[in-house]
């Protein structure tokens, strides 16, 4: 690779970067400082969920499941006193890792839409178990009384400082998600994307590859549900369902799922969309609760995959490919 | 009330919710036996069912219209679905139509949330209510209604399916597409009926059960699923789907009423999962279908 493409490589992330770091500087409402927080924990799911579905080809539908299990448990952890919030969050997330490697390995050799099943059907499991476990969780009133999150004497209080750390989480799991894609596990599960038979006659061992994206995602998810338990300071069993799924879906799907930037786009889109349609709509609609505000992104779910398959990101790499072509177009037929 | 007579009771609510789950695999099985798609909208089927007749109900005509009304009008959401939400995509994967449904369900939910409200609804008996007593146990003829239901379907299309021209189309639809429409079959036509008897049959469902169990706006997601784990069991089949909803009725009602009614829900799920992994092991070293 030459030196100029080496360099071109960073610019994505060196404006996005500054993008994090200026932006608190440009507005100082803590209401979009939030938001955007929101759009970074989010961001990681969805992030995750788009390897799954686009690179690996895995229609995983557990992701807001781990995303629960990292913030109910590093929630716990806190509430109670056991461990230290820095270091339950680490806990959790080793906890997700086991139970994911657990559920994992027998799931992943599912097919298709047999795993979407099976997932699906854990998510509801895990949903359930939430709300029955009461005395560990609080039930559907949820689990209250989670302190901030404190790290080596640094106390977590402002949105700014939850800004911070989950744009820190999400870049890192962006970086290091584009790295595994371009790695020699990216290929593999890309190649058995592409055609199971073919890459395991090739010697890939598929369902390893499986595990290990699978295990990835999941300890993505969770670090992010446990920021997003310290932030909110609460858990409720109806934040992690089906309409978080749904959501999620709609995410990768806007953004694209052929990119690793696609969900994270998507995820900015989303999370803003939602805010908008529940301050202004909250007007008509007398309950304005994730369920209605699923009716939008179902539509948009739907418009999106009939009339933009690959998502705006794919949408966009069409338009530079479109407008390069006109461009040599031009050039030639100057030169001539 | 005795043990045994416990016992029975159970038994008789297990059947009546398994002959629901049964009824809403038959739904998920004919939709995807010809169109490989697993259509999440079914469960959704089955509360516009309920729904549909409580609002029809709440406009003041009778009993009879409104079943007929609310039946009719999920058959047309059903048809809805496939044409303007299926039918346009350009190149359908397994995975875009499961998205587009699943997409679909939470539009039908969240439209009937916002129009009916979301409390719990009730809707009258539909027929004379009668309390029989079986061994101690109370059996209420709208129970007998549910399952002679689910008889009358079982067997309307068995015979739809082996006995007319139009049944052994889709059954060759379902074989093979291909082949199905070089022979003159067109298949269009099929997919669309297939959606409109899916939606017919899941609302009769959640008509039946809505005076027993009652109806709301989110009943479709759990309804759905149980049905999906009675097809899926059943092997997609018309008799293994029917058997695998009673079965699934049955433990469901035992584990319900003697271990925990809260993790009832959780039952059927972890069977459908376990389903599947045992499905993988026993076949893996030879066909790999599932």
């Amino acid at each position: 690779m030459k030196a100029s493409n080496k360099f071109q490589v960073y610019i994505p992330w060196m404006i996005l970067v500054a993008i994090v770091i200026f932006l608190p500087v440009i507005i100082s409402s803590s209401y979009m400082i939030s938001i955007m927080a929101f759009v970074a924990l989010y961001g990681v799911l969805a992030i995750g969920m788009g390897i799954l579905m686009g690179q690996a080809g895995l229609f995983s539908l557990v992701q807001p499941t781990w995303f629960g299990f990292g913030a109910y448990i590093a929630g716990i952890l806190a509430a109670r006193g056991l461990v230290p919030p820095g270091i339950g969050i680490i806990v959790s997330a080793v906890f997700v890792a086991l139970i994911a490697y657990i559920i994992g390995a027998p799931i992943l050799r599912l097919r298709g839409l047999y795993l979407a099943c099976a997932t699906f059907g854990i998510l509801i499991i895990a949903q359930i178990s939430f709300v029955q476990l009461g005395e560990l969780t609080g039930g559907h009133s949820g689990l209250l009384g989670i302190p901030p999150l404190t790290i080596g004497g640094f106390v977590f209080k402002s949105d700014l400082h939850y800004y911070f750390l989950s744009w820190a989480l999400c870049i890192c799991c962006l970086m290091f998600c584009s790295n595994v894609i371009n790695s020699r596990v990216g290929r593999a599960i890309r190649a058995s994307h592409d055609s199971e038979t073919a890459s395991s006659s090739l010697g890939v061992n598929i369902p390893k590859y499986r595990l290990q994206i699978f295990i990835l995602t999941s300890v993505m998810a969770s670090l992010a549900g446990s920021v997003f338990c310290f932030y909110l300071r609460f858990a409720a069993p109806s934040i992690f369902g089906f309409h978080l799924l749904v959501e999620l879906m709609l995410m990768a799907v806007i953004g694209g799922v052929g990119n690793v930037w696609g969900p994270l786009l998507g995820s900015f889109i989303i999370t803003w969309l939602q805010e908008i349609l529940r301050a202004y709509l909250g007007h008509f609609f007398p309950v304005m609760t994730g369920e209605v505000t699923a009716v939008f992104f179902g539509v948009f779910i739907i418009l999106v995959l009939i009339y933009m398959p690959r998502g705006l990101v794919g949408w966009v790499e069409q338009i530079f490919r479109l407008g390069r072509r006109i461009y040599e177009h031009i050039k030639s037929s100057v030169a001539q | 009330m005795t043990p045994f007579a416990e016992i029975i009771q159970y038994i008789i609510s297990g059947i009546t919710s398994g002959s629901i789950y049964a009824m809403v695999g038959v739904c998920w099985s004919i939709i995807f036996l010809v169109t490989g798609i697993m259509n999440f909208t079914t469960g959704e089927f089955v509360m516009l069912g309920g729904m549909l007749t409580w609002v029809f109900l709440g406009a003041g005509i009778g009993l009879a219209p409104a079943v007929i009304l609310a039946i009719a009008a999920t058959v047309a959401i059903g048809i809805i679905v496939e044409r303007l939400a299926l039918r346009p995509v350009r190149y359908p994967s397994e995975m875009t139509n499961m998205v587009i449904t699943i997409a679909a369900a939470s539009i039908i939910k969240g439209i009937i949330l916002i129009t009916c409200g979301s409390e719990t609804r009730v809707i009258q008996a539909l027929i004379p209510v009668k309390q029989i007593s079986i061994l101690g146990a109370i059996i209420t003829t709208q129970t007998i209604l549910v399952i002679g239901v689910l008889a009358v379907m079982a067997i309307g299309l068995s015979l739809f399916f082996n006995r007319t021209l139009f049944g052994k189309a889709l059954r060759a639809t379902a074989i093979n597409p291909k082949g199905a429409s070089l022979v003159g079959i067109r298949i269009n036509i099929l997919i669309v009926f297939c959606f409109g008897l899916a939606g017919g049959l899941g609302a009769i469902a959640g008509i039946v059960i809505a005076p027993i169990t009652f109806t709301g706006y989110n009943i479709g997601l759990m309804t759905g699923m149980k049905g999906l784990v009675a097809a899926i069991v059943g092997g997609w089949n018309m008799t293994g789907t029917v058997l695998a909803g009673l079965g699934l009725g049955l433990i469901e009602g035992l584990f319900g009423g003697f271990i925990s009614p809260g993790w009832k829900d959780a039952i059927a799920l972890l069977v459908m999962i376990l389903f599947l992994i045992y499905r993988t092991i026993s076949f893996s070293d030879g066909v790999n279908k599932v």
